[in-house]
């Protein structure tokens, strides 16, 4: 099949064309990984576990955002042909690979780290897995921060201070973990000028998503939930 | 050549190498125990919370908090499970702070594991283990527990040092201390030396070199290379674990060799011949069920057995359990297995075992010190808490509580270290020169090499071992090794160069292959992983040895240390009196 592989760097590049033998078990990750072994040992790109789990290997397939490693190339072959492109979105640091500091950057701006409300010295809390408030947590933990989402939004494209819908995702978790101890501070970060209400609701994000989970919806219902904050005051933990 | 090598030096006062369980509890635990303004930097082979194998944990984690259960209980399952050779103190540290740092994961860090419905963590029962014991979340545990890590690591000022590639532990001139560890910061292709007061080593094993494997891609036995450079002992280098269920879908893809989850079996997965028949009744009364060692050597006896040049492995088959069943209960497996081409849930689908964990490591004491001052390592690059045989469980529980103790030990180390201290250039030098190494040759094919190194491993020091075949590997490895040094890679961008890092992946390898197979000769026994079929008795168990291999100039050297028991001897048991022997209901 002729695979054509965008080359370059931060300031500027070109797509490459390669031959490359089409097998019966094929993911576009072991494609390129073929063109770097045998074809081209400079081309460079990212993956670690190969198995969808770590989030690394995320790149642009005919057009469109992917986890690589777990895209079968059958799946997504357009006439004889696949063009691979490094990542909407993010900074490119060489041929395929982004520089991914800047959604990370977000996720934490955007609150996504735990507030302890106990210690190691503490028993683990008993929570009824079947609350609504868990199961809201639930839906989104399952998140590999792979960016796919983040390559697939306009709202980012066009305004790249937006926080992007899986750090909002992650904040939506938080406002849901009982475990949490400051989840009015969330709402009200995710109520600034960079968050949720940013968002259309084009819903690219869950059409992306490789492992079928809600951005979208879980962004509508945090603004839903930063607007109530909001009006009972804010600023205070809820 | 050298003319364009840049060379750029970093100073800071607490290092730690790797970003799973060990390398992110030690950045978090250090900054909590260190003086206020110790400098902490975090230097990764990829990105902080993604490569590394903590994350692609999917059974749990083991700790004694369930009904009934104990750490005596968890510590004897250990002991047993690893055939009398872990050192015991390391052992009952992992399963005594295990209930630690689970509290700390849920508490501290925001991780969530899956409850009873009246609230109470959900135990899962695991092969192995006489209680239900092992946390978890869905078959997942490991996203859930490295992304809450993650989180906590960036929002903390700890200097990231991403995509930087260790390549040589730098000791001081007399050699009694470390000084820095060498990296090639790989966006841009330069070396660059930091120089820290402790550094920690939590790389992870990783063992690649076998033609079917587990780990995640950037794993490739940098630290125990380093650390067999550095001359310290390494010990139960022959404790290779291989998984039963690998998936098998070709040489060229790299899905081939992950793995197909142990609860496949557990819920009642048949393994079936070529010829479509049960074989493991065979080997073992628990069939498929028997634990991860005895399967593997049950696949790979009927794999030897098959004259079918076409079907390479074995089949599992869920199908009897009902499509919809399986499509239910393993979603994550189904839709796994899908997207590389194969129906799980009704159809047949190859496997083989898979090189899945390495037991052996760098010789630790329980606080992570190791025989040279200022280095301490933890996790899989560690040896010693698992002895033979890693129970399923214990991995993530050994990562995370040695990476905190590690971060610990430091902080109170680093109070009564003086200043940082100055490298031997000349060893700074020559591992510089050795990385080089390839680029002044002409450009080969450093793929092959691979393939004939995995190759060799698993034919001559895999899943059955003799003396003959082992001897035979030695020779191969040493041919690869020649090979390799005369095989370059075109330097002409020295910038994210993965070829470049595929010959140095290589040169870890060769070394560790070497280890492994000198390490596998000198146990004249089979106990846990290592299997001799010249000497199939698991030998006097009150005589149990384990084996310490050391870098004596530019051979590797394997002696024999007898296990001391300092806890329990065979035969006995800690548990009181009247405990029964399982808590598992149907054992």
């Amino acid at each position: 099949m002729d695979v054509a592989i965008w080359k370059g760097d931060g300031a500027g590049g070109q797509y490459e064309h390669f031959a490359v033998p089409a097998e019966d078990n094929q993911t576009i990750l072991d494609v390129v990984s073929w063109v770097q072994q045998n074809a081209d040992p400079t081309l460079s790109y990212r993956f670690a576990c190969r198995v969808g789990m770590c989030g690394s290997c995320a790149m642009m397939v005919n057009g469109t955002p992917r986890w690589t490693c777990r895209t079968h190339v059958k799946k997504v072959l357009k006439d004889g042909q696949l063009k691979v492109a490094p990542l909407n979105n993010l900074p490119v640091v060489k041929d395929l690979v982004v520089d991914m500091d800047p959604f990370f950057d977000k996720w934490i701006k955007a609150g996504g780290l735990h507030a302890p409300s106990k210690t190691r010295d503490d028993d683990i809390a008993a929570i009824a897995p079947d609350t609504d408030g868990r199961q809201n947590a639930n839906a989104g933990i399952e998140c590999i921060n792979c960016s796919v989402c983040y390559a697939a939004c306009d709202t980012v494209r066009s305004n790249p201070d937006y926080l992007g819908p899986a750090a909002l995702q992650r904040a939506w978790t938080i406002v849901n973990d009982e475990k949490h101890a400051a989840r009015g501070a969330v709402l009200d970060l995710v109520a600034q000028s960079d968050g949720c209400f940013n968002c259309h609701s084009m819903g690219s994000c869950t059409a992306h998503c490789p492992n079928d989970l809600d951005p979208m919806q879980a962004i509508a219902r945090l603004k839903r939930a930063a607007i109530k904050h909001q009006l009972a005051g804010g600023g205070r933990d809820a | 050549m050298t003319a364009r090598i840049q060379i750029e030096r970093h100073d800071t006062d607490i290092l730690i190498l790797g970003s799973g369980g060990a390398g992110l509890f030690a950045a978090l635990h250090a900054q909590q125990s260190a003086p206020a303004g110790t400098k902490i930097t975090l230097a990764v082979k990829g990105l902080i919370g993604k490569c590394g194998c903590t994350r692609m944990v999917q059974g749990g984690y083991n700790v004694a908090l369930g009904p009934g259960d104990s750490v005596e209980r968890h510590f004897m399952d250990t002991i047993e499970g690893g055939k009398w050779l872990p050192n015991q103190d390391m052992a009952w540290r992992l399963c005594e702070q295990a209930v630690v740092r689970v509290r700390e994961l849920e508490n501290e860090i925001g991780c969530f594991f899956d409850r009873e419905a009246n609230g109470a963590l959900h135990h899962k029962a695991f092969a192995g283990q006489t209680a239900d014991r092992t946390v978890h979340k869905g078959d997942l545990t490991g996203i859930e527990i490295i992304n809450r890590l993650m989180e906590q690591v960036l929002s903390r000022p700890i200097e990231r040092l991403q995509e930087h590639r260790a390549i040589g532990l730098i000791p001081t001139r007399d050699g009694a201390a470390l000084s820095g560890v060498l990296f090639i910061d790989m966006r841009r292709g330069v070396f660059r030396f930091v120089r820290a007061k402790t550094v920690m080593m939590g790389t992870g094993g990783g063992p690649t070199m076998y033609k079917y494997h587990t780990p995640s891609g950037d794993k490739t036995m940098d630290g125990l290379a380093m650390a067999l450079r550095l001359g310290l002992p390494l010990r139960d280098m022959e404790m290779v674990q291989f998984h039963p269920t690998g998936l098998l879908a070709g040489d060229h893809t790299r899905m081939t060799g992950t793995v197909l989850e142990e609860g496949l079996r557990g819920a009642g997965g048949h393994l079936l011949n070529a010829a479509g028949d049960r074989f493991m009744f065979d080997y073992d009364g628990r069939g498929e069920r028997a634990t991860r060692d005895v399967v593997s050597r049950g696949i790979y006896a009927e794999m030897r057995k098959n004259n079918n040049p076409d079907q390479v492995g074995m089949f599992i088959s869920m199908k009897h359990l009902g499509p919809e069943t399986v499509r239910q209960k393993f979603k994550g497996m189904v839709k796994r297995c899908a997207d590389s081409g194969f129906d799980l849930a009704a159809g047949l689908v190859e496997v083989v075992p898979t090189a899945h964990y390495f037991m052996g490591g760098v010789v630790v004491d329980p606080d992570t010190r190791t025989a040279i001052e200022g280095l301490y390592v933890a996790g899989e690059d560690a040896g010693g808490a698992h002895g033979s045989n890693r129970l399923g469980g214990n991995g993530v529980a050994n990562s995370t509580v040695y990476g905190g103790v590690a971060g610990d030990t430091m902080g109170q180390d680093i109070a009564r270290m003086g200043s940082l201290r100055d490298p031997d250039e000349t060893v700074l030098d020559a591992e510089i020169a050795r990385a080089c190494t390839p680029l002044s040759r002409k450009a080969g094919h450093v793929q092959t090499l691979r393939h004939k190194l995995q190759e060799a491993m698993w034919e001559d020091v895999g899943v059955m071992r003799t003396a003959t075949g082992m001897q035979r590997g030695l020779n191969r490895i040493a041919d690869i090794r020649a090979e390799l040094m005369d095989t370059g890679v075109d330097g002409s961008t020295l910038a994210f160069n993965l070829t470049w890092h595929d010959w140095l992946n290589m040169a870890s390898l060769t070394d560790i292959s070497e280890v492994i197979t000198k390490a596998g000769l000198a146990r004249e026994n089979s106990r846990g992983a290592h299997y001799r079929e010249d000497y199939p008795d698991a030998g006097d168990l009150a005589a149990s040895y384990f084996t310490v291999a050391q870098a004596a100039g530019d051979a590797v050297q394997v002696a024999r240390e007898n296990v001391a028991f300092t806890i329990v001897k065979p035969g006995e048991t800690i548990l009181p009196e009247g405990e029964p022997d399982t808590l598992v209901a149907n054992a």
